[in-house]
C-alpha cells in the first residue's frame, strides 16, 4: 500500500485512480468530500423540485425540469466517484443521507418559499458551486476530476438560465423587483457563506489540500467569487446588503468581514440541527422509504434470478 | 364535406376551426397535465436511474404539448390564453392524467403511463395522414420518443407483476393501480366538449346551445384532421391493453370485450367516471393542480408567460 507521505509527494491533478492501493486516511478524505458533494446534489435537486411546476411558462418550466434532473445525474454520477474508493455504497451514502447523517451544502438547509428565490439558488450559488467545481476538475482523485468535466458542462447552462430568470424579474414590474431584491437580502450572507468557514477555522481543510484533493482554498474561492458576483449583482440592480460588511481593496477586489457572518447558525446546519434543514432531510427520508418497497420487489428477484448480488433498475 | 385546407388558418370557416382547436386541446392538454404529474416524481423515485427515465418523459410530454399548442398559434392563440389564464374548466384532457399519486405508488405511474402510452401511439397513427400539414408534420418526431416511453413503462410493469418476493407486492399494486385507473382510461376515447366561443363564431346573437360534442367529433374524422374515429381507436386499444395485462394475471375491469374475444368499443355510462375530462368536467385534483402550476404567474402578476426557445418547425 501506497503510504501517506507518497500520497503527498505524488498528489498532483488526476494523479490517482482505483488502480492505485491507496491509504485508508486518503480514501475516507475523498469519500467525505465527494459524498458531501454528491448529498448536495440531491438536496438542491429536492430544494427545487416544487418550482418545476411553478415555472410560470411552458419554456421555464422545461428548462427546470431539466436542471433538476441534471442534478440527479451528477448525483448519480458523483456516488459512482465515491464509491470507486471502496469505502461506502451508494446506498449506504443515500440511506445516511436519509438518516440524517449524510452532510451536505449549507444553502440546500434553508426553505425556497417562492420564484423570486430561485435565483439565489440557480444563478448565486450555482454560480459560486462553478467557481469550486471547475478548481476540482485538477483533484487527485481522477474518477472525481472526471465527474467534474460533465458537471461543470451542465452547470454552465443552469447558471445561464438563472441569470435569464434574475433579469427577467429585475427588469419586471416593481413588486417583482422588490421580492427580488427582499429574497437576495435573505440569501446574501448564506451564499457567502456556502464557501465555508475560513480557512484557519476549517476542521478538514489541511488534509484534503495536502494530497491534492482540495486546490484552492475557502478564502481564496469566496473572493474570487466576490469579485466576480458583486458587480453582476449590481448589474442587474440588485443592492448588496450593508451587512455583512464587504471591503473593497486598493485593486477593486472584495473581502469579506468574517465576523459579520452567523457562524452559530453555520455549524448548526454543518451538524443537520437546524430545523428547516431536517424538515427536508425528512421530507426526503419519506419519500425515499414510500418507494422502498419498488427496490425490495426488484432486488430479490433479481438476486433469486441470477443467484448473486442485485443490480440497480434503471 | 370537401377537404378544407389547413395550411391557410385563415381561410378556415368557423366549423373547422372548431374542429381544429377540439383535437388539438385534447391531444396538448394531455400531455400538459401527464408532464406535470410525472414530474412529481423527479427526485422521489425508486432509483436514481428512474428518476432520470421519468424526468425525460416528463420532458418529452412537455415538449409535446408545447408543439401542439404552438399549432393553435396559427389560429391567434397565445400560451397566455392557451395554458396560464385559460379556465380549468376548458381543459379537456381526460382524467387519466390529471390524477395525484399516491406516495410512493410507482405501481400507478408506470401502469398509467402504459395505458396511456399505447393511446397515443394509436392516436398518432391515425395522425399521420392529417389534413392539416401542420399536424401530420409534428408526427413523426412525436412517435420516435413515444416508443420509448411505452418500452419504458412496459419493462416495469412487466418487472412488478412477475414479482414473486416480496410477498407479491408489485402485483397487488398494479392491480389496486388497475382498478382505480382503468375508467379514467376510457375517457381517453370520449369526445370533447367543444371550447367556448369557438362554437357560436356563427352566431352573433350567442344563445345557440353549444354543438354537441359528438357533432365536433364527426367533423374532426370528416374533414381529415384524424384518420380514425374514436370508438375504431378505442377498439384498437382494448386490443393491446387487455390480453397484454391479463397475460400477466391482472383483472382487467369491464372492458367492452365480447365472448368471442372480439373487442367492440361500447362503453357505457356505469364504466366511465363521474369526472371525465373531455367534457370540461374535472376531480378536485386538478383544480389543485392547476391552482399550484399557475401560483407564481398570478404571484407575480404577470401577463405574458415567458418564451426562451425557439419551436423547431
Amino acid at each position: 500500500m501506497m503510504d501517506l507521505d507518497t500520497v503527498k509527494e505524488r498528489a498532483g491533478p488526476r494523479e490517482f485512480s482505483p488502480a492505485d492501493d491507496l491509504p485508508r486516511e486518503y480514501r475516507e478524505a475523498a469519500t467525505r468530500m465527494i459524498e458531501f458533494h454528491a448529498n448536495s446534489e440531491i438536496m438542491g435537486a429536492y430544494l427545487e423540485r416544487p418550482f418545476i411546476r411553478q415555472s410560470p411558462s411552458i419554456d421555464r418550466k422545461l428548462a427546470f425540469s431539466a436542471k433538476v434532473q441534471d442534478e440527479i445525474g451528477h448525483g448519480q454520477l458523483l456516488y459512482r466517484a465515491a464509491e470507486s474508493l471502496g469505502v461506502k455504497t451508494r446506498e449506504e451514502m443515500l440511506d445516511d443521507l436519509a438518516n440524517g447523517d449524510g452532510k451536505f451544502l449549507n444553502c440546500f438547509h434553508y426553505p425556497l418559499k417562492s420564484w423570486v428565490e430561485v435565483p439565489m439558488i440557480s444563478f448565486f450559488v450555482d454560480g459560486a458551486a462553478m467557481r469550486r467545481q471547475a478548481t476540482l476538475r485538477r483533484t487527485s482523485w481522477e474518477p472525481y476530476a472526471h465527474a467534474m468535466d460533465k458537471v461543470c458542462f451542465e452547470e454552465g447552462f443552469h447558471v445561464k438560465h438563472g441569470e435569464d430568470i434574475l433579469k427577467e424579474l429585475m427588469t419586471g414590474s416593481r413588486k417583482e423587483q422588490q421580492l427580488t431584491q427582499g429574497a437576495f437580502e435573505e440569501w446574501w450572507p448564506r451564499i457567502i457563506q456556502f464557501f465555508g468557514p475560513t480557512d484557519d477555522k476549517s476542521t478538514h481543510h489541511d488534509f484534503a489540500a495536502s494530497v491534492g484533493l482540495k486546490q484552492q482554498s475557502n478564502d481564496d474561492l469566496r473572493n474570487a467569487f466576490l469579485d466576480q458576483y458583486i458587480p453582476k449583482a449590481r448589474k442587474y440592480g440588485l443592492k448588496i446588503p450593508d451587512e455583512p460588511r464587504i471591503r473593497e481593496r486598493d485593486d477593486g477586489t472584495y473581502a469579506v468581514e468574517e465576523d459579520d457572518l452567523d457562524w452559530d447558525e453555520f455549524f448548526t446546519i454543518a451538524k443537520n440541527e437546524y430545523e428547516p434543514g431536517l424538515g427536508q432531510i425528512n421530507g426526503r427520508k419519506q419519500a425515499q422509504e414510500a418507494v422502498d418497497w419498488v427496490c425490495e420487489t426488484i432486488e430479490a428477484d433479481a438476486a433469486t434470478a441470477r443467484g448473486h448480488e442485485p443490480q440497480a433498475a434503471d | 364535406m370537401a377537404t378544407p385546407d389547413f395550411s391557410e388558418p385563415e381561410e378556415l370557416t368557423a366549423r373547422e376551426r372548431r374542429a381544429l382547436e377540439s383535437l388539438i386541446k385534447r391531444l396538448a392538454d394531455d400531455e400538459f397535465v401527464l408532464a406535470e404529474r410525472y414530474t412529481e416524481w423527479q427526485v422521489r423515485a425508486p432509483t436514481l436511474e428512474s428518476d432520470l427515465a421519468l424526468a425525460n418523459n416528463a420532458q418529452d410530454e412537455l415538449g409535446h404539448a408545447r408543439l401542439w399548442y404552438d399549432v393553435l398559434g396559427d389560429l391567434g392563440y397565445t400560451e397566455r390564453e392557451l395554458v396560464y389564464e385559460r379556465d380549468p374548466a376548458e381543459f379537456r384532457h381526460s382524467t387519466l392524467v390529471e390524477l395525484p399519486f399516491e406516495d410512493g405508488d410507482w405501481a400507478d405511474a408506470v401502469l398509467r403511463s402504459y395505458l396511456y402510452d399505447v393511446a397515443e401511439e394509436l392516436r398518432l397513427e391515425a395522425l399521420e395522414d392529417s389534413s392539416s400539414p401542420t399536424i401530420a408534420n409534428r408526427v413523426a418526431k412525436i412517435q420516435q420518443e413515444e416508443g420509448y416511453h411505452r418500452e419504458h413503462a412496459q419493462n416495469w410493469v412487466e418487472r412488478l407483476a412477475e414479482g414473486e418476493s416480496n410477498g407479491g407486492e408489485g402485483h397487488k399494486r398494479l392491480q389496486a393501480a388497475l382498478d382505480r385507473l382503468f375508467p379514467h382510461a376510457l375517457t381517453l376515447f370520449e369526445s370533447c366538449a367543444p371550447p367556448r366561443g369557438a362554437n357560436d363564431a356563427n352566431d352573433a346573437s350567442g344563445d345557440k346551445p353549444r354543438a354537441a360534442g359528438s357533432d365536433v367529433e364527426a367533423d374532426i374524422v370528416d374533414l381529415g384532421l384524424r384518420t380514425a374515429t374514436l370508438e375504431e381507436l378505442g377498439e384498437e386499444w382494448l386490443a393491446i391493453v387487455v390480453p397484454y395485462l391479463e397475460s400477466l394475471g391482472l383483472d382487467v375491469p369491464e372492458s367492452g370485450q365480447t365472448g368471442d374475444g372480439e373487442f367492440e368499443f361500447e362503453v357505457t355510462q356505469e364504466m366511465l367516471p363521474d369526472e371525465r375530462g373531455r367534457d370540461g368536467t374535472h376531480t378536485d385534483a386538478w383544480a389543485d393542480l392547476y391552482d399550484d402550476f399557475t401560483h407564481t404567474y398570478r404571484e407575480l402578476g404577470r401577463s405574458e408567460p415567458t418564451k426562451i426557445m425557439e419551436i423547431p418547425e
